[in-house]
């Protein structure tokens, strides 16, 4: 009861720092959430007397495989190449001190100013034999003509590349970040005994931020699993429906609004959920990434200084 | 001379308009309406608001096309917010007169059936089990378009039936290579050839039943007629508006003959950006008659449609909106667009708007003839059994259609895949799929 009665004003003032997040939670996450579990059961032409049995019709949905390749596919592509490429980068760019060290730091986030919209017209000019300023090279390996690009089969590698250049360079700074906060003790300590660059990287810096290289996994994974926008984009106003209902998402927003079929688009956002959920959950449970910290209080911290004196007398 | 015309035609516009706005003004309070249009009728939009001031309060507002489609659902859950006349895609009907969306207001007694019946066959799109649902803004009929200069200097006389046309074809392969009769690898292969053709595709017989079969001989004639052009290049397989095909063939003066719609005179032979075909030598003629039939039918590519929504105040005055679309002069002919051209850009479907269009048309220098009566008579002869579906009819030819051609070059295997595609989609609407 005492104790109760000693946190209160140190919850109030929590719940006051977090109100704003908890209400930004609130409306544009919890709540879009439960309208969407009220919205699955409603009737549509393909569930016509209603109920929650849609979320079988969405699984039998004749786009869901193909959609399910593409989206596996490019994952399985865009994933790895972005955590290996992204850790190989700034582990180099830690290396060594060299003067014209930021210059390379701010080479490294021009890219990521391409938002994926933009990027998609980008790639569209490169990759379009008529129009890119690759096109001599283009046309020697024998590729004369856009449908030998821009074709369903290829998108997969296409939009990866797309989304891996976008994205690459802003996560090799937040990674260039977390090498920055290692400790110099630890890495002088690792030189003086004999440490070489390579194993300094892969022995030293690697593990100690391995979480922050399992958090980013998982937010690109999520980031992945919801591509909308590039594939979007390039069926509406590039090549009429070479990406038509090409990833999840899209089959979500053609179900809604080609379809109205609410219900379904509903059902299929929720099932996008779970695994995003899983790997959220993995990142907070299973790495030490949001761990607490138990801060010493102020008369704990008098008494160890107390005792260490006693000890030095 | 020019002069005195156009002051003849502001005279017979403000009297024509005139007589299709009066209804209005006798309704007892200011109605006032929300109209959503596309940028082509935007201008024309704005000109009637400003018409119509102190009589119609015209609220304007740019939409993609298929807006509505995308944002009924929103306003059906609210419960509000419906524009009152929408200007949409040819399928939008369909989908609107769903009874789960029920957006689209049943228009037969809104006007006199004298005034629906000037409009001849040119709203039959819009009649769906006897009644009428929307208005049609334009014909987008397909007719044969073709460069009279190359084919007299060739010595080919303009084709009357397909197989004149596939012989051509086979004859330029030979003796003219690089040289195309049009391309293949988007809706207008369906508008052109399978449409025309009567291929049961998207025929719906009632809200509930659609014909689809791509294996019925009216669709695989098509396949046998242009397999061997697709071979030997004549018919590209890529898209009229692929950039490739855009240089190779457009700009490059390779472009001898295309079965396109009305429209694609303006907007893809006559552009500099686009194929750029040199005034003087573009014509058209009416459809090649496929081998058995009597009539060559048109199919159509595009052709919007105005739909008022049965939530609307003032149905009468959104109706007088869409017929001064299509009926009046100061839109279709002296309404001054922002690039600089005149009137409306595309053939009116209603026929004393439409005469009003043509007259202009028909005396444009670019064109080598009249391009006109090709239209004309097409324009009543729009096979009538594809109809409005629920689906994305359209869509669907680039989902399947366009990408298979693309890589199996296959006329037959593209069209089956189309076929496969949209029966999927037309159970998941709620339509019994049946081949005949």
């Amino acid at each position: 009861m005492s104790q109760g009665r000693h946190h209160k004003p140190k919850n109030l003032l929590m719940i006051l720092m977090l109100s704003p997040y908890l209400l930004l939670l609130f409306f544009f996450g919890i709540l879009p959430l439960i309208m969407a579990v009220i919205n699955v059961p409603t009737k549509s032409l393909s569930n016509p007397t209603g109920g929650w049995k849609v979320f079988k019709i969405v699984f039998h949905d004749f786009r869901i495989v193909s959609a399910g390749e593409h989206v596996l596919g490019f994952m399985a592509i865009f994933v790895p190449l972005m955590i290996f490429f992204v850790v190989a980068m700034s582990l180099m760019l830690d290396m060594n001190a060299a003067p014209w060290k930021k210059w390379v730091r701010l080479a490294y986030i021009v890219p990521a100013c391409v938002s994926g919209s933009v990027a998609v017209l980008i790639w569209y000019v490169l990759l379009e034999p008529t129009l890119s300023p690759f096109k001599g090279v283009m046309h020697l390996l024998g590729i004369t003509q856009a449908s030998q690009i821009w074709k369903t089969s290829n998108l997969t590698f296409i939009l990866a590349f797309m989304a891996f250049f976008a994205l690459a360079g802003q996560w090799i700074l937040i990674q260039f970040g977390s090498l920055q906060s290692i400790s110099t003790e630890i890495l002088e300590a690792a030189r003086v005994d004999g440490c070489s660059q390579y194993q300094l990287a892969t022995k030293i810096k690697l593990p100690l931020i391995r979480k922050y290289v399992i958090y980013m996994g998982v937010l690109v994974f999520a980031g992945g699993l919801q591509i909308f926008v590039e594939p979007q984009l390039l069926n509406s106003s590039i090549y009429h429906g070479i990406a038509q209902t090409w990833s999840f998402d899209q089959l979500s927003y053609s179900l809604a609004f080609d379809q109205g079929n609410f219900g379904e688009a509903s059902a299929l956002s929720l099932m996008l959920l779970v695994p995003s959920l899983i790997g959220a959950l993995f990142v907070i449970f299973k790495t030490d990434m949001f761990e607490d910290v138990a801060l010493k209080s102020p008369k704990q911290l008098r008494k160890e200084a107390q005792e260490r004196e006693a000890i030095a007398q | 001379m020019k002069r005195k015309h156009s002051l003849l035609v502001v005279a017979t516009a403000s009297l024509l308009g005139a007589s299709l706005v009066t209804p209005v003004v006798a309704q007892a309070a200011i109605p006032s309406i929300t109209i959503w249009v596309d940028s082509p009728r935007l201008p024309g939009a704005q000109a009637y608001a400003k018409i119509m001031k102190g009589k119609v309060n015209v609220n304007v507002q740019l939409h993609a096309q298929g807006d509505l489609v995308a944002k009924v659902q929103l306003f059906n859950t609210v419960k509000k917010g419906w524009p009152d006349v929408v200007f949409g895609p040819p399928n939008d009907v369909a989908f609107l007169k769903n009874p789960l969306v029920n957006d689209v207001l049943q228009l037969d007694n809104l006007q006199p059936a004298s005034v629906w019946k000037q409009f001849g066959n040119g709203n039959n799109w819009c009649v769906l089990d006897g009644h009428i649902y929307c208005v049609k803004n334009d014909l987008a009929q397909t007719v044969l378009w073709y460069n009279k200069t190359l084919m007299t200097q060739f010595g080919y006389k303009v084709p009357t039936t397909m197989d004149q046309f596939a012989s051509i074809g086979a004859d330029l392969a030979k003796n003219h290579p690089g040289y195309s009769l049009g391309a293949l690898g988007d809706q207008g292969a369906a508008s052109g050839y399978l449409w025309p053709s009567q291929c049961p595709l998207n025929v719906a017989k009632s809200d509930t039943v659609v014909v689809i079969n791509s294996k019925s001989p009216k669709c695989t004639r098509v396949a046998a007629l242009t397999q061997p052009m697709i071979d030997s290049g004549v018919l590209d397989v890529r898209s009229p508006f692929d950039a490739g095909y855009i240089k190779d063939v457009g700009q490059a003066d390779k472009w001898l003959m295309q079965i396109g719609p009305s429209w694609w005179g303006q907007f893809v032979l006559r552009p500099a950006s686009s194929y750029n075909v040199p005034a003087g030598q573009v014509a058209t003629a009416p459809m090649p008659v496929w081998a058995g039939e009597t009539k060559g039918y048109s199919g159509e590519y595009g052709g919007g449609i105005y739909t008022i929504s049965p939530h609307s105040k003032f149905p009468k005055a959104a109706l007088a909106f869409a017929m001064f679309m299509v009926g009046d002069a100061r839109n279709l002919v002296t309404l001054v667009n922002p690039d600089g051209s005149h009137g409306a850009p595309t053939y009116p479907a209603f026929g004393p708007g439409n005469k009003l269009w043509t007259k202009a048309v028909a005396k444009d220098p670019y064109y080598a003839q009249n391009i006109v009566p090709a239209l004309d008579k097409q324009a009543q002869l729009i096979w009538s059994g594809t109809k409005p579906v629920r689906y994305d009819a359209n869509g669907a030819w680039g989902a399947s259609f366009d990408t298979d051609l693309a890589t199996s070059k296959n006329m037959q295997h593209a069209i089956d895949a189309y076929a496969a595609y949209t029966s999927n989609l037309a159970q998941q609407l709620g339509y019994a799929v049946v081949s005949k």
